[in-house]
């Protein structure tokens, strides 16, 4: 009785304080009314783009999770590597104007050479660094996927430069949209538009195809789909092509609405993307989605509706503190997420 | 078989190609192993050859997997030469092609290539073929080149002190460049002979041992080693002295993350935000600035340190109870990151200073002396973290630390078994923040300022990695791999671009090679090898081993 | 055991007795001591820079610039061949603190060069005053290192670079004088440097009748920048100050132009973004975009500025990539005419410095050098500060020429 009351006593503590941060905050920045309708509509769009970029990236790490049980730490580094192709093939299209007049064919181009580097990383880091410890429990297949994490990161760096590397920025990419008096920047539509479509092909894949079943055999119950004549083997590295293809198109489109590309890109992106997966529920694709889309949300409109309304001097230095915070009471208030049930269970 | 020869030569030599288009390659071409005539970066290559022929195994497979590990690298060579690639890998420079066909151009440079990786290939092959009383004497003297050649400039330091005949000695083996031929020669042979001569007379007392006393040795061995350590800096000068004093912060970090992670299973990433209460406590209570809340005495300060750190981490273990596995390394890790951030903000500058930090902090004072070299900050460190291992060490033998095991091994079974999960866990995470806080305190002292970049998630991570790597839950493991994950690194900062990759490699290869650790403790090993050791049974062997008579 | 518990005990004392004391060698007397370098042996040079990171270019660029110092001396003084003994720091205080007792452990070292950050500085100096070594900083621009103010440990700290003090009073000056901007909004990264220059900006402006809406601040590795830019707005200020870094102010830039509200408002950045990875980065979004910076037009820089780039680009292959080679430049010819002044030769061809000595030649060294005359302080500001505001013309990071893209526009 006595352990009750001191945990519970932190854990409302800090249920309140949350809250009440929001609803003061909220309070605040309404009150002070600084901005008008056509900037929230922006903060929200704004905040489905790059739900949408999360979105993808959760996927990898939701399928991953489901299959092999491992967070793969190095999933945000897979996605700085999508980029980086799409950089080399962006650049030299752009600057012969190819780019500018063939719009279709050249996202086809950037998209395919990203999707087909981040799948090949991918598909290698599982048969180096993770496939040994198929077995394993304890700590070394985390060890593990930290170290894959800066060996391809500092790889990049050594390949590539330090430096920040730009993506171009073509005409039919800048034009907005007038909806409703509303400005939509095209960008986003792009990019939310493609995001839902390549995510709901790989919905398609995991729900129809026997290869897509067969994950989702392996993410209930490895053993017995290994007794029912499941390939393990080839349903773990399926499952990562799936999931570095989609870190390959979302470190594309991340580029495409950032404009910058480096070596260390990956890393903060994939930590909050892997909150996002566990908000959804980790090892459910439409679960993770929806995390996605609702951290991408939290992040944008958060900072502004949130921490400006508090009077704190200089708020926009603590926004990460946001998708931190965020991250930390979903794990500890709701681990199966939103959508999943028994993988939480299960794990703990 | 020929077949498996080729392909481990090439995935030999695809490693070869990643450190050249990562530019290591060219960065260790820059150190002499022997001046003018070996580089760090030709020597490397030569390893690379020479490890793919002691894969393969025999003499014509050796010579057929050297010269397939030299494959990828001349066809490297000749891409180089006629697409411009130096645009897209900024690596692949003129200087890089010089140095892989040794300015001899490309038809010569190729054939150099897979000829001289054949015959590294076959080298290596029979190298492993020979005698282990061969194989004994030469890799200690090779080793001792490498490090005399690679380490020239630290060692000359040290020895820049001397004249008179060590003096001579120094200039017979070294240039102002590095390491002499003659003075290579030199060092192989006294090494061999020497490792030759300590390693017969040592191992035959071993045999005559019986096990129990194995262990006594392991820990005479232990001894003299820690002795060595701690004498070294008083010798080597006020460098090495610096670097171990970051080497044994973080051991005294280690150990107390070994008592989360390794006796309590509590995987914590967020370990550096204790490192920065220890930091910001000391600081603000002893530095000679404005906004500082005391001005007290290092002595007065450093328990308060100690004390606040153990109240946070009570505080941060609080909410993450009921979270467990992977999920409380991220939840950790989220806490972490925001102490930083809060650290550096503006929002909190008024108290910690924001970006500027916090200066002027004093150093340590014994009466009249003060402990401003970095030999006497060691000394205090070293004082530490002694404590702190005696402090551990009866933790572990004490019951908490068993029910710290319990707790790891499997909480709802120790729950049953009548442990208080919340007091056991609260007081593991308030104990390993309280050595944490310790070694920040120390921290804060020795560079007399704290700036919020210094609190980033990479210490948390160097601190897992190194008890890991050095081998969970045992103290000696811990001092070795902060030796070898921090210290080293310090020593090789000429190479600091390329740190991290080395870092990422060597986890990956410890994990694969040796999950338990450099120096496990007994109880570690027997988990991680007991699937081993059933095998073993099963296939017939003894329960006990037979005592040798 | 007692007679281990001695050995340790004298061992350690001895280890800890390790400062600069008065001495007497060869021909020389110093209060500090004296460096005896043996006939035909090298005159060791130290230096600490930032050489990895996202900021190489920053001390790669200094490091490249003390090289072709030596080179244009002849790669000798007096006899001596000069060796740089070059450590990286990475731009944070540990890294420095070791690269700093490094320098110092060695005792040949002879006067040290660098850092490139103001924060690696401040531990810096005072170990290597400890044991007499004069540092000489190259880029490193925080007021207080040469302050009035300043403690007696860093009595040997010189530097051939301007103060920020200076800088932001300079573009203070300019927004509110020549850009007539009266309201201004200030964003820092959380980087000391970026937070005490932005800081000695608003000051000056306060005082000179401006008024500062208010003082943002971001995390360097932040891309989003729409809330802050939103915000900033809607407080409508006329000019932007935000002396940060490439990555994050490239990020404003862009995002500047699609926020509502601040199509009109003057951008204005700080000297560290003077690079063609800037150009780069910022994108054609660059075209317009003002950073305050010392005046090296090649009318206020030494004659001799020209030659040295040319120097540079030979040995290089690539035009200077960051902005304080020539203070790098000058802080090693400082060296090393102070060097040439007090060393004293022996009958053997040994040669002998004494620390005090050299100290006081370095402060009193005056030459006319290649960003600008150098003449130093009693606290150690050896550069005359020239302001002026540089602004870019083109998006093309290969067109990236101090003076020409960026080109100076005031005064």
């Amino acid at each position: 009785m006595a352990r009750f009351n001191a945990v519970d006593v932190v854990l409302w503590a800090m249920r309140i304080a949350v809250v009440a941060v929001v609803v003061i905050g909220t309070a605040g920045t309404l009150i002070k009314g600084r901005y008008n309708a056509a900037q929230w509509f922006d903060f929200v769009m704004f905040g489905l783009t790059i739900g949408s970029i999360y979105a993808q990236i959760a996927l990898g790490y939701t399928m991953v999770y489901g299959v092999l049980r491992l967070i793969n730490f190095a999933h945000g580094d897979i996605v700085m590597t999508g980029a980086f192709a799409g950089y080399f093939v962006a650049t030299p299209l752009d600057r012969s104007g190819f780019l500018e007049s063939h719009p279709v064919l050249g996202m086809a181009a950037i998209l395919a050479v990203a999707i087909t580097v981040s799948t090949s990383i991918a598909v290698l880091t599982e048969r180096i660094a993770y496939r040994p410890f198929r077995r394993v429990v304890g700590l070394a297949p985390l060890i593990c996927a930290i170290g894959v994490s800066f060996f391809l990161e500092q790889t990049f760096r050594g390949m590539f430069g330090s430096a920040v590397k730009s993506y171009p920025e073509p005409q039919w990419e800048r034009a907005a949209f007038h909806v409703l008096g509303f400005n939509v920047p095209r960008v986003d539509v792009l990019v939310i538009g493609l995001a839902l479509v390549f995510m709901g092909v790989l919905y398609l894949i995991v729900q129809r195809t026997r290869m897509g079943t067969a994950m989702r055999a392996v993410a209930e119950d490895g053993e017995a789909a290994a007794l029912m004549g499941i390939d393990v083997n080839k349903v773990v590295v399926f499952t990562f092509i799936l999931g570095g293809a989609m870190a390959g198109i979302a470190g594309v489109f991340y580029a495409f609405v950032y404009k910058q590309v480096y070596f260390l890109m990956g890393f903060t992106p994939g930590i909050k993307a892997f909150g996002a997966a566990v908000l959804g529920g980790i090892g459910n694709i439409p679960g993770a989605m929806l995390g996605g889309f609702f951290l991408g949300m939290v992040e944008s409109v958060g900072p502004t509706l949130f921490l400006d309304g508090l009077g704190i001097p200089a708020p926009y230095q603590l926004r990460d503190l946001i998708a931190f915070t965020l991250l930390i009471m979903v794990l500890i208030f709701r681990p199966q997420g939103l959508l999943g049930e028994r993988m939480a269970r299960r794990r703990a | 078989m020929m077949r498996r020869a080729v392909l481990i030569g090439l995935a030999f030599g695809a490693g070869a190609v990643h450190i050249a288009a990562v530019g290591v390659l060219l960065a260790m071409h820059q150190r002499w192993i022997i001046v003018d005539a070996l580089s760090l970066g030709q020597g490397a290559l030569l390893l690379i050859a020479g490890g793919a022929g002691a894969t393969a195994g025999r003499p014509l497979s050796g010579l057929l997997a050297g010269a397939a590990a030299g494959v990828p690298i001349a066809a490297l060579v000749v891409l180089m030469s006629f697409v411009p690639l130096h645009a897209i890998f900024i690596a692949l420079s003129p200087d890089l092609l010089d140095m892989l066909t040794l300015n001899f151009g490309l038809s010569a440079g190729v054939g150099i290539l897979i000829g001289g990786g054949a015959i590294a290939g076959v080298l290596g092959a029979a190298l492993r073929a020979t005698p282990a009383i061969v194989r004994r004497a030469i890799f200690p003297g090779a080793i001792a080149v490498a490090v005399a050649g690679v380490f020239q400039e630290l060692i000359q330091l040290i020895f820049q002190q001397y004249e008179g005949p060590i003096g001579d000695f120094r200039d017979f083996l070294y240039t102002w460049e590095g390491l002499t031929p003659q003075g290579a020669v030199t060092i192989f042979i006294l090494t061999a002979l020497c490792s030759e001569v300590i390693g017969s007379v040592w191992r035959r007392r071993v045999e005559r041992m019986a096990v129990r006393d194995h262990r006594r040795e392991r820990m005479v061995r232990a001894g003299i080693a820690l002795l060595v350590l701690a004498l070294l800096p008083a010798v080597a000068g006020s460098y090495i002295g610096q670097v171990l004093v970051l080497v044994g912060l973080y051991i005294l970090m280690g150990m107390g993350l070994n008592l989360e992670v390794g006796l309590a299973g509590l995987l914590d990433l967020g370990f550096v935000a204790f490192f920065a209460v220890g930091a910001y406590t000391t600081a603000l209570l002893t530095a000679d600035a404005s906004h500082a809340l005391a001005h007290l005495s290092y002595w007065a300060a450093m328990p308060v340190a100690v004390f606040l750190s153990i109240i946070v981490g009570v505080l941060f273990g609080l909410p993450v109870l009921g979270v467990r596995g992977d999920y409380l390394a991220v939840a950790t890790l989220g806490l972490g990151e925001i102490v930083r951030v809060i650290v550096q903000s503006d929002f909190a500058a008024p108290l910690l200073g924001g970006a500027q930090g916090i200066l002027q902090i004093p150093k340590p004072q014994l009466g009249d002396f003060v402990l401003r070299s970095p030999v006497s900050l060691f000394y205090l460190t070293l004082v530490a973290s002694a404590a702190a291992a005696f402090v551990a060490w009866r933790l572990e033998n004490s019951r908490l630390g068993r029910a710290w095991m319990a707790l790891r091994d499997d909480e709802d079974v120790a729950q049953a078994l009548g442990i208080n999960l919340v007091r056991s866990k609260l007081l593991a995470y308030g104990l390993g923040a309280a050595f944490a806080g310790l070694a920040g305190s120390i921290f804060a002292t020795m560079l007399t300022s704290v700036y919020p970049s210094s609190f980033q998630l990479l210490i948390s991570i160097n601190v897992l990695a190194l008890i890991i790597v050095g081998g969970m839950g045992s103290l000696p493991g811990v001092v070795l791999g902060s030796i070898a994950l921090i210290g080293l690194p310090e020593l090789l900062r000429e190479f600091g671009e390329y740190r991290y990759l080395f870092y990422g490699a060597v986890l990956i290869v410890m994990m694969r090679l040796r999950p338990e650790g450099l120096w496990p403790s007994d109880v570690r090993q027997r988990e991680l090898h007991a699937a081993d050791e059933t095998l073993a049974l099963d296939a017939g062997a003894d329960a006990v081993p037979a005592q040798p008579r | 055991m007692n007679a281990i518990l001695k050995l340790f005990a004298a061992a350690v004392l001895l280890a800890m007795a390790h400062t600069a004391t008065a001495a007497t060698v060869g021909p020389v007397t110093d209060d500090l001591g004296v460096i005896r370098i043996a006939k035909g042996a090298p005159i060791q040079i130290g230096g600490y820079w930032v050489l990895s990171g996202a900021d190489t270019a920053l001390g790669l660029d200094e490091k490249r610039g003390v090289e072709i110092a030596f080179k244009d001396v002849g790669g000798k003084v007096l006899g001596h061949p000069l060796k740089l003994n070059a450590e990286d720091d990475g731009c944070n205080a540990e890294g420095e603190q070791t690269a700093a007792t490094k320098l110092a452990a060695n005792p040949q070292t002879v006067v040290v060069l660098g850092p490139a950050c103001s924060s690696a500085a401040t531990p810096g100096a005072p170990i290597l005053w400890q044991q007499g070594i004069v540092n000489i900083c190259t880029a490193c621009t925080a007021p207080a290192l040469t302050a009035s103010t300043r403690k007696p440990e860093y009595a040997g700290f010189a530097r051939t670079v301007f103060s920020d003090s200076e800088q932001g009073k300079a573009d203070a000056t300019y927004v509110h004088n020549v850009a007539k901007a009266q309201s201004v909004v200030t964003v820092h990264d959380g980087s000391p440097y970026a937070q005490q220059l932005q800081q000695v900006f608003a000051d000056n402006f306060k005082q000179m009748g401006g008024k500062v809406l208010s003082q943002e601040a971001i995390a360097p590795t932040d891309v989003d920048m729409h809330p802050l830019l939103t915000r900033i707005a809607s407080e409508k200020p006329d000019l932007i100050y935000f002396p940060v870094f490439t990555a994050a102010a490239a990020q404003i830039v862009r995002q500047a132009k699609d926020t509502p509200g601040l199509e009109k408002t003057t951008l204005m950045g700080g000297g560290s973004l003077l690079s063609a990875d800037f150009i780069e980065a910022a994108g054609p979004s660059v075209v317009g975009f003002r950073i305050g910076y010392p005046d090296v037009s090649p009318e206020a820089m030494g004659k001799n500025y020209p030659k040295f780039v040319d120097e540079y680009k030979k040995a290089y292959n690539e035009a200077p990539i960051s902005g304080y080679h020539a203070n790098a430049y000058d802080g090693a010819m400082l060296a090393i005419k102070a060097i040439e002044k007090v060393a004293k030769e022996d009958k053997d061809g040994n040669l002998f410095i004494g620390k005090k000595a050299l100290r006081d030649a370095v402060f009193a060294t005056k030459f006319d050098g290649i960003s600008g005359p150098i003449a130093c302080d009693a606290y150690g500001e050896c550069s005359q500060f020239k302001a002026s505001v540089l602004e870019f013309t083109s998006s093309d990071p290969k067109t990236f020429g101090i003076g020409k893209n960026p080109k100076k526009i005031w005064p």
